[in-house]
């Protein structure tokens, strides 16, 4: 496993391990993300790229927690965040993590902001609660905060309202709040999508630095392959709830290996070069009760066969640099494979 | 050309501010001019709030301009009386980035469909049945789509039904407004080929408003890019794309993720974020961002001059 074994157990930010979430629908429970694996490096973006519906988000939220109480369950798996198991702990206990050693963005940082409380008492509250600053400390963090993430004229904004600024402005806020406790971990789910692309560069770049100098680990999900590309090291690309191929970045755009990757890419019109031959993806995705047992991506592959029936593992390929989950390219790269790197 | 747009300008007022609001004047087209031929996709690309929708909305009369001439198939749209606006109306159709919040969700899609028809006396019974369901099939839906209802559908099914509206009255031009920007990669594409079918086939043009370059460089021939109400560079796709000759332009090029790691990473360019359109820069509205301003971009709004066949820019500096 070393596309997920970069980090030792103690060193990795964020270690997951045989992840399920199962959704209860129609008083069935199903599972929306099968027996994901990886760890998160300090300092290292991990990319999880898929469409709609994929299970991405879904593991994020399952990593951070948050699932819906009586429609989401973590059925297997652990989650180590900063070396603390959170899969067993109970809420209260959780709730010391969540703020404290892991941190997360979202699509619209309206949603997750308080409208009627000033930004600046929204960045200090995790600081007074979870680091027992008094409010003039933690004030003058929050203003620290709002100057990390180039928020220009920091201090007269700290009293502002949300409405107050633009989208890639809340962004900031929201990155500022999500680290305002220095967490080892940033899940970042679609942080740039509802952004115009010159603001998106910004942020993108914003989460760069802090990755770097901080040596933070951010989980960025995001549907764009154009941003994996440009802000991710290693890549995994989710379809179905299974991931179906993880690798680093560089290897992965030179030569994407799952029939669900290459599709992807050749389905995505791109401003660099003119494509006249767009490929879509026959079909559409699956719903939940849809998704077929064995290989999830079977009903629309061109390399479809009978042993997709059987759900294929997701193997090591490449002497071990990189994974896919499919029967017919595991045969094909056999001859790449160490013997016992099958397992 | 089928379509001519000379000189749109519109202003919006506001209320804005608390307690006491006060009108403001947003300034949202200020000048534009673009054509479009049969065939021919023309994409219209900026950031939010640079006037793009305002723009198709202007040329077909959603909202009445203060200023300019828009002429279809050689008829003046602004000036059009109702009997004649809504005889254009019916070959100037438009298709919405959520076809959801277009819907009646309580309509059956067979009826929305056929509605249009009896509104434009065009066929009623079972002669528009037939029709709709022969756009129902050239759109790539089942006959059963007929009988059902929109909730029933997924986001790339709802996108072919809102085109299906937009061709029951078979339009000679289509409006796109961010048609494929709430759809995953695969159906997007799935969509994309629809429309280049239809281009082909029936000589279709189009008015292509998006914010994804990648996916106005697939589809449009030509391409207008709009800052803050102006257009402020057009020309052939390939070419606007490939080299850039306003900053801003080169900006929005840059910042476009491309995927393709070896590609160096955008080196953020630009600082701060469009500024408001409520009250707009003097002279040229890119100066304060602009690397390459001097005093004259301070002062004076530069022109949109021809800078080679079939481009033009609006910019001092570029040459």
């Amino acid at each position: 496993m070393s596309a997920v074994s970069k980090a030792s157990d103690a060193a990795a930010a964020l270690r997951v391990e045989g992840l399920t979430t199962s959704l209860k629908i129609d008083g069935v429970w199903r599972d929306a993300v099968r027996d994901v694996s990886f760890a998160l490096a300090p300092g290292e973006t991990l990319a999880l790229v898929g469409e709609s519906g994929c299970g991405k988000s879904l593991t994020a939220m399952t990593v951070m927690g948050l699932l819906p109480k009586g429609v989401g369950r973590l059925s297997a798996g652990r989650i180590v965040i900063d070396g603390v198991e959170t899969s067993t702990l109970a809420e209260r206990d959780f709730g010391k993590v969540r703020g404290d050693s892991i941190g997360m963005i979202f699509q619209e940082p309206m949603t997750s902001l308080n409208p009627v409380l000033p930004v600046g008492f929204q960045i200090a509250e995790p600081l007074m609660q979870h680091r027992g600053l008094s409010r003039r400390q933690a004030m003058e963090r929050a203003r620290e905060l709002m100057e990390l993430v180039r928020i220009p004229a920091a201090a007269e904004r700290l009293k502002s309202y949300p409405h107050q600024f633009s989208g890639g402005m809340r962004q900031r806020v929201m990155i500022a709040l999500a680290i305002a406790c220095s967490p080892k971990v940033l899940i970042a789910d679609e942080p740039t999508t509802a952004l115009d692309v010159t603001v998106q560069a910004q942020v993108l770049d914003l989460l760069g630095v802090l990755q770097r100098e901080r040596g933070l680990g951010v989980l960025l999900i995001t549907h764009n392959l154009g941003v994996v590309a440009t802000n991710a090291q290693r890549v995994m690309v989710m379809y179905g709830g299974d991931v179906v191929e993880s690798a680093d970045v560089g290897d992965f755009f030179a030569k994407p290996l799952h029939p669900y990757s290459r599709a992807l890419l050749a389905a995505m019109p791109r401003v660099d070069r003119p494509t006249s031959d767009l490929a879509p993806i026959p079909g559409q995705v699956p719903t939940l009760a849809e998704l077929p047992d064995g290989c999830r991506f079977q009903s629309r592959c061109p390399l479809r066969e009978e042993a997709c029936a059987v759900r294929p593992p997701l193997t090591p390929v490449e002497g071990g640099r990189r994974h896919v989950r499919c029967v017919v390219l595991a045969r094909e790269l056999a001859g790449d494979l160490p013997r016992e790197g099958t397992a | 050309m089928l379509l001519d747009v000379v000189d749109l300008a519109k202003t919006f007022t506001l209320r804005q501010g608390w307690p006491v609001p006060t009108l403001v004047d947003v300034r949202a087209l200020d000048g534009v001019s673009f054509s479009v031929d049969r065939s021919e996709a023309l994409g219209v690309v900026g950031e939010s709030g640079c006037g793009k929708s305002t723009a198709a909305r202007a040329a077909l009369r959603l909202i009445e301009p203060d200023r300019g001439r828009v002429m279809f198939d050689g008829r003046d749209v602004l000036t059009a009386k109702p009997a004649e606006l809504r005889a254009l109306r019916r070959r100037m159709q438009i298709v919405f980035q959520d076809p959801a919040s277009a819907r009646d969700p309580r309509q059956r899609v067979g009826s929305a469909l056929m509605e249009p028809l009896a509104v434009h006396g065009v066929a009623r019974g079972d002669v528009a049945r037939k029709r709709v369901l022969a756009i129902l099939d050239e759109v790539g839906l089942p006959k059963t789509a007929f009988d059902r209802f929109p909730h029933e559908f997924s986001g790339g099914q709802r996108q072919r039904i809102g085109i299906a509206r937009a061709l029951a009255l078979e339009p000679d031009l289509i409006f796109a407004d961010e048609p494929v920007s709430a759809l995953d990669v695969s159906v997007q594409a799935q969509i994309l080929r629809l429309l280049d079918e239809l281009k082909q086939r029936r000589r279709l043009a189009f008015v292509f408003v998006s914010h994804d370059l990648g996916v106005v460089r697939h589809f449009c021939e030509r391409t207008v890019v709009m800052y803050l109400g102006r257009i402020i560079e057009s020309g052939p796709t390939g070419q606007i794309f490939d080299a850039p000759k306003h900053p801003y332009t080169k900006v929005l090029r840059e910042a476009s993720p491309v995927p393709d790691p070896a590609v160096a990473k955008a080196k953020v360019a630009i600082e701060g974020e469009p500024p408001s359109p409520v009250a707009p820069p003097p002279g040229c509205h890119f100066h304060p961002r602009c690397p390459l301003a001097t005093d004259i971009c301070r002062t004076q709004a530069p022109a949109l001059r021809d800078i080679a066949p079939g481009r033009r820019v609006a910019c001092h500096h570029a040459s």
